[in-house]
């Protein structure tokens, strides 16, 4: 088995291939298209026949197959699980399918974990796909329903488990929504960061933790999952 | 005396749970251990009882959706059923419910809206806790603990049944020990098998005060719909020819039958072993070459394995590799019996390890199977590595 890559050729040059089992924090402003990285991120990792468990806590599951489909990429659907917290919380009763499966809420984290339990089981073991991404977006929303110390409790034992399934853990993180003792919390638990800041009106954004210096910041533009980077000076 | 309903847990209970006690549903992270708590709830509704149902990470209307994916129509026993809305509050929507926890976050809220259904219902009743870590996580590990001693001490005065669903987290280890070993007259432990991967759930009694019961576990599975069914595993038995794989399964097994032809195995060895309150069926196949697609075949759904080797025929353990590989059951729980170490020239297992190449974190493990020693051992070994939580 070899490692993971971004699918962001310029981070991907930098950083070279990330071992299995590395967990990383992804952190950035509001509206600084975190959600479109975490996105082609997933695609990277299926257009090499790698599985994706997707936990989203703001969209229904339902929404990020819309993404993929909006942008005409092409995804192999049974490669793919979405754990999806948002659904029940808002009163709809829909159910569980092969591709989605509902947690009651973003406070059920027992629920929630069960279900990327029964993903990882059935990608690993029913599939055999050995490699495989966790993204959790976002772990903003479960905070705010649950404190820093539950939250860390079930990082703790999923960044663990993703270490033992030889997958990739990447864990979006809105930045200037918690405090600085919440962050550095939760950075103890995860391997590596991709940051991103702003920057008068654009975004920048690099790799931390992954090599022994971080990357320079990029000055970046994202269309679907194409990715137009220039390096900082 | 209440059932929880599910077959094999009663037996090990004598019989369920008497009225004034409580249990509590102890589970690994990612198991489905919740399920256990609703099945106990639907079984005694549809029994006659009247139960309460503490929802504290789930609005009432996900619960009831969550029941029907199972089978069960809470909306039958609408006269019968409680529940207790200590989450709506938390994310400010309106409950229809009608006891409703105020603050969530507050353990006192919660105490006082128990009693005041316990009062107000005033017969025996059996309440059901969602999620025990969810309350903990919300109001305090320490307030927590403290609360449940007094809710375990109205359930005592009113006669009811308490029963919890708890995720352990990694809490506090003093909190855990209260959990596991103080506070609760039952506990019943919700674990997971586990290599790279969670792929299998056992349950097990670690106690229960009204009964001397010896520690059992048991496979399980959640069928929607249907809830908890009992699972007797697979174990796969393979190796090179002449290995002492028949041996080996009629050493370990209550009973066992072969197919074989003049002493060797042509099809299948299958025995089936009751031991340490594991019930296991051991399925042996054939050790030569014309015979490898029985190998696929017999693999499927195998939960671990024992790969045994002749330890005085070196030669053989490409050969055994080979096997390993056919089986297709990478990830799973493995062990190296390194069979025949009575004779003079047999290999020690460090050494089997070297010509072997087996990793460090796969046991081999010594036996004379013809005599029947280190078989248990061999056995011991893979149910460890089986019920191992990652």
């Amino acid at each position: 088995m070899s490692g993971y890559s971004l699918g962001i050729k310029e981070l991907d040059d930098r950083i070279g291939e990330i071992r299995e089992g590395t967990n990383i924090m992804m952190i950035g402003p509001p509206m600084s298209g975190k959600d479109e990285i975490i996105n082609s991120i997933i695609y990277n990792g299926l257009k090499n026949e790698e599985s994706a468990v997707v936990v989203s806590t703001r969209d229904p599951g339902e929404r990020i197959f819309d993404w993929f489909s909006q942008h005409s990429l092409d995804i192999e659907d049974s490669h793919i699980g979405i754990v999806d917290c948002v659904t029940k919380t808002l009163g709809m009763g829909a159910v569980d399918t092969d591709k989605i499966k509902r947690a009651s809420s973003p406070v059920d984290l027992t629920g929630i974990g069960v279900k990327i339990s029964q993903f990882f089981d059935e990608f690993l073991m029913k599939k055999n796909i050995q490699e495989m991404r966790l993204c959790i977006n976002s772990l903003s929303t479960i905070l705010m329903y649950s404190n820093i110390q539950t939250v860390f409790r079930f990082l703790h034992v999923f960044t663990g488990r993703v270490k033992a399934a030889n997958a990739l853990g990447i864990y979006v993180v809105e930045d200037e929504m918690h405090d600085p003792q919440t962050i550095a919390t939760l950075k103890q638990l995860f391997d590596g960061m991709i940051e991103i800041k702003s920057s008068d009106d654009d975004f920048l954004l690099r790799v931390v933790g992954l090599t022994p210096k971080p990357t320079p910041w990029f000055d970046y533009e994202i269309d679907g999952v194409n990715f137009t980077m220039k390096e900082c000076e | 005396m209440i059932q929880t309903g599910i077959s094999k847990l009663d037996g090990y209970l004598k019989g369920g749970i008497p009225y004034g006690k409580s249990l509590i549903y102890y589970t690994s992270p990612g198991v489905e251990g919740n399920v256990f708590g609703m099945h106990t709830l639907y079984h005694n509704l549809s029994a006659g009882k009247k139960c309460v149902f503490v929802a504290s990470s789930s609005n009432p209307q996900a619960i009831r959706d969550v029941f029907r994916e199972f089978g069960w129509d809470l909306n039958d026993f609408s006269e019968r059923l409680f529940i207790v809305d200590a989450y709506s509050s938390l994310v400010g929507s309106i409950s229809k419910e009608k006891y409703v926890v105020v603050d969530p976050e507050n353990i006192d809220s919660i105490s006082n809206m128990l009693r005041k259904v316990m009062e107000e219902l005033d017969e025996s009743v059996i309440i059901i806790f969602e999620s025990l870590s969810t309350v903990m996580d919300l109001c305090g590990e320490k307030e927590t603990l403290a609360a449940i001693e007094n809710w375990n001490k109205y359930g005592m005065v009113y006669d009811n049944v308490l029963i919890y669903n708890f995720t352990a987290w990694p809490y506090q280890r003093d909190t855990l020990e209260a959990i596991k070993h103080e506070l609760f007259d039952a506990v019943i432990t919700v674990g997971g098998i586990a290599e790279r991967v969670i792929f299998g759930q056992y349950f097990g009694v670690l106690n229960a005060n009204w009964s001397d019961i010896p520690p059992k576990s048991m496979l399980f599975r959640v069928l929607r719909p249907g809830g908890i069914r009992i699972f007797i595993p697979k174990i796969l038995v393979t190796g090179p020819f002449d290995a002492g794989k028949s041996t080996f399964v009629h050493a370990l097994s209550t009973r066992a039958v072969s197919v074989d032809r003049v002493g060797t195995t042509v099809a299948l060895d299958h025995g089936h072993l009751d031991y340490k309150g594991f019930s296991a069926d051991i399925f042996g196949t054939p050790g030569q070459e014309r015979f490898d697609p029985i190998i696929k075949m017999l693999s499927g759904e195998a939960m671990g394995i024992f790969l045994v080797v002749d330890s005085t025929v070196p030669k053989d353990f490409v050969r055994a590799k080979h096997m390993l590989d056919i089986t297709k059951a990478q990830g799973l729980p493995l062990v190296v019996v390194a069979n025949k170490q009575d004779l003079s020239n047999a290999l020690k297992p460090e050494e089997i390890r070297v010509h072997f190449n087996i990793p460090a974190n796969v046991p081999i493990v010594p036996a004379v199977a013809a005599k029947g020693e280190g078989v248990f051992e061999a056995f011991d070994t893979l149910i460890e590595k089986i019920t191992e939580v990652a």
